[in-house]
């Protein structure tokens, strides 16, 4: 397809027409023709914004690529009343996607999140939980875009907590060799009380570029917890805000990215201390092999009525080898001077000799000390979920990239 | 009872890698051979770890003369895991905390270095199992983070637990007995001399004759400035526990203040 007839699909009129043909609601039709108008009226961000100041977006409009769809297949056990499953079906099925979807995440705050919000196909997924339901394990909702060669996916997650719920979702992204573009969105309603549990787990192939944003909305004494894996793709950049709306809520962002060859991660956080008497903490952590790239804008703000806000935030990098490079970015803004902590810490730096000296003393030569580090290191994000299964997984396959990863 | 050379240091002399103007070691021989304990000790700051860490191939530190042969082998050169895996061993002073790595990652990871050979589950299981039995550690204790949150004489269990799963050919013990108490040395004692075998030589670097006592030593020297300056059996170390450095350092002519700015 040429450059002219790859924007067209992007147009208001080839958005309608596509959702009107996919048997979309009326509002789901306007929303998206919405999105479109949006699309076409916003501009690709640019490096002097300081969200996107570490990471080069030029020859990543969306409207280069052809939009396509990953396929999605969902393991783990659903409870009675709740609902896992197509948004497509949700958004006709289930009245609270009406009034929730794109109301978090909207498609006039960015060109990725409106090509997302007029696009998104078979890879959008509703996750709606009833009040005072407990899904008994994980749901584990696998994104495959493995088909896709030289295309664009829209995943889309809605996920609905209503009170006193509890879930945790794993989301796994992967992908085959060939180049895939992905912008992803991922709104989370935690409702009164609930608490939600979120994994990223980046599988994408070696020329994926993936722009995904997260944003959660905490409701009074709701406990959100996104936990993030980056090990895949060529470029990754995942947006996780939490905010914290309702008193006594809780965020945790921990984050890991272990880099080889010319990977490029790039890390933006915020924790908005809306209500009073929040808590975040957010740990963001790299290990970076080779000449790949870590970069890490956080932001902590703090409301004036945030009185009693509990916020720490953590971004620590490993250098693995010379050519690697991380840049750490932490901010806070604080309007109420009523706070009970907010510290922010950051650090770069090769692995401690110490403790490399010490492991070597043990008999394991350079890369199997680093193996072992490296794995306790990332330890801290799977550790917190209470999946033993991923926690030993992640051991493992950290021990596998850095057997050929160049030190 | 003297067997091979495990440990010859010849003429060995060593300055702080990232200050080459400090010189530390400044000039010991010393020999261990196959079954034989040596104790070195010597007042603060003489050098005693910079020794034993140098020997273990420290990259902190900078050989500038002389020269370390294991086995009747030039390791000077060789990298720290080179050397471990041959079969030498260090228990530090100050064991490093890794927070994250687990004992057991560590151990199993370790003996499978020094077998260079995969060890299967079970058999890795039952060894540890039966060396914290012996030392008479929990074995919760192995799922803890490396000497992360130890208390001293947790540390210098730790150690030891490595040392016995390892079976070194060379034991470095570095002050393996300061924040033991008195039952603690004991087990850890006991556990050493379990550990010992005929081929095998001991190092242990000490401040008291208590340790000495339960493992005892066939030698004895005495660090000072670098240098050894008197070597002697069992007799000199209860001596030293008795009188302290004072009256050698007066023999040799040396008070603490010259000792301390000496070049
Ligand atoms: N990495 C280093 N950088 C700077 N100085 C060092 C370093 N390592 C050792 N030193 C110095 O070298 C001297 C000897 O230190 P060392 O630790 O070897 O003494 P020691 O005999 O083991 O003492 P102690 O009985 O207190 O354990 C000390 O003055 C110490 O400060
Ligand atoms: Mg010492």
């Amino acid at each position: 397809m040429t450059q002219a007839t790859l924007a067209e699909q992007y147009t208001e009129a080839a958005v309608s027409a596509a959702s009107v043909h996919r048997g979309d609601p009326d509002w789901l039709v306007e929303r998206r023709a919405e999105a479109a108008r949006a699309f076409a009226a916003l501009p690709m961000p640019t490096q002097a914004l300081r969200p996107w100041r570490y990471t080069d977006v030029a020859g990543l409009d969306p409207a280069g690529f052809a939009a396509a769809a990953a396929s999605v297949r969902i393991d783990g056990a659903v409870p009675a009343g709740a609902f896992v499953g197509s948004l497509a079906d949700g958004a006709a099925k289930v009245p609270v996607v009406r009034e929730r979807l794109g109301s978090l995440l909207t498609a006039t705050e960015s060109r990725f999140l409106a090509a997302n919000a007029a696009k998104w196909g078979a890879d959008g997924v509703l996750v709606h939980i009833p009040r005072g339901v407990a899904f008994a394990g994980p749901i584990t909702i696998t994104v495959d875009a493995s088909a896709v060669v030289n295309e664009a996916v829209y995943p889309r997650l809605l996920i609905v907590a209503e009170e006193r719920s509890e879930a945790t979702i794993v989301v796994r992204t992967t992908s085959g060799d060939a180049p895939v573009m992905a912008a992803g969105a991922i709104e989370v309603f935690a409702g009164q009380a609930s608490q939600v549990r979120l994994l990223l787990d980046d599988r994408w192939g070696a020329q994926t570029r993936d722009f995904t944003w997260v944003r959660g909305r905490l409701e009074r004494d709701s406990n959100f917890q996104v936990g993030s894996i980056a090990m895949g793709g060529l470029l990754v950049k995942q947006t996780v805000e939490a905010l914290l709306e309702g008193e006594g809520s809780t965020s945790g962002i921990r984050a890991v990215a272990l880099g080889d060859a010319n990977q490029h991660f790039d890390f933006v956080t915020l924790q908005d201390h809306i209500g009073p008497r929040t808590t975040s903490f957010v740990e963001v952590k790299s290990a970076l092999a080779g000449a790949s790239r870590q970069a890490y804008y956080g932001i902590t703000r703090i409301g004036l009525d945030a009185v009693g806000a509990d916020a720490d935030q953590t971004n620590r990098n490993l250098l693995l080898s010379n050519e690697a490079k991380a840049d750490s970015d932490p901010v806070l803004e604080i309007l109420t001077a009523n706070i009970a902590r907010c510290g922010h810490h950051a650090a770069v730096g090769p692995v401690d000799a110490e403790a490399l000296f010490y492991m070597q003393s043990r008999g394991l030569d350079m890369r199997g000390a680093l193996q072992l580090l490296v794995s306790g290191f990332f330890y801290s994000v799977v550790g917190e979920f209470g999946l033993p299964e991923i926690a030993d997984e992640l051991s493992g396959r950290v021990q596998a990239k850095l057997a050929t990863a160049t030190l | 009872m003297t067997g091979s050379p495990i440990l010859e240091v010849r003429g060995l002399k060593v300055s702080v890698a990232a200050q080459p103007e400090t010189h530390i070691v400044r000039g010991v021989d010393l020999q261990v051979n196959a079954g034989e304990v040596h104790a070195l000790m010597g007042p603060n700051g003489s050098g005693k770890s910079t020794l034993a860490s140098t020997i273990a191939g420290s990259p902190a530190y900078k050989v500038d003369e002389g020269t370390i042969l294991y086995k009747g082998e030039d390791i000077t050169k060789w990298r720290p895991d080179e050397r471990a895996r041959a079969g030498m061993f260090l228990s530090f002073q100050y064991p490093t905390p890794i927070p994250g790595v687990t004992m057991v990652n560590l151990l199993r990871s370790a003996l499978q270095a020094r077998r260079g050979a995969e060890v299967p589950a079970r058999e890795f299981i039952a060894e540890m199992r039966s060396t914290l039995a012996q030392l008479k550690m929990d074995e919760s204790f192995a799922r803890r983070y490396v000497n992360d949150g130890f208390s001293g004489g947790e540390k210098k269990r730790a150690e030891i637990l490595q040392m016995g799963m390892l079976k070194p050919d060379l034991a470095i013990l570095d002050e393996t007995d300061s924040g033991l108490d008195v039952d603690a040395l004991r087990t850890v004692a006991e556990g050493v001399n379990e550990l010992k075998r005929p081929d095998m030589g001991i190092l242990i670097i000490t401040h008291y004759e208590r340790i000495l006592d339960y493992i005892k030593p066939d030698f004895v020297h005495v660090l000072v400035s670098g240098r050894i300056v008197r070597s002697g059996d069992f007799e000199l170390a209860k001596q030293i526990e008795r009188t302290g450095y004072d009256p050698i350092l007066q023999e040799l002519g040396i008070t603490r203040t010259e000792e301390a700015v000496a070049p």
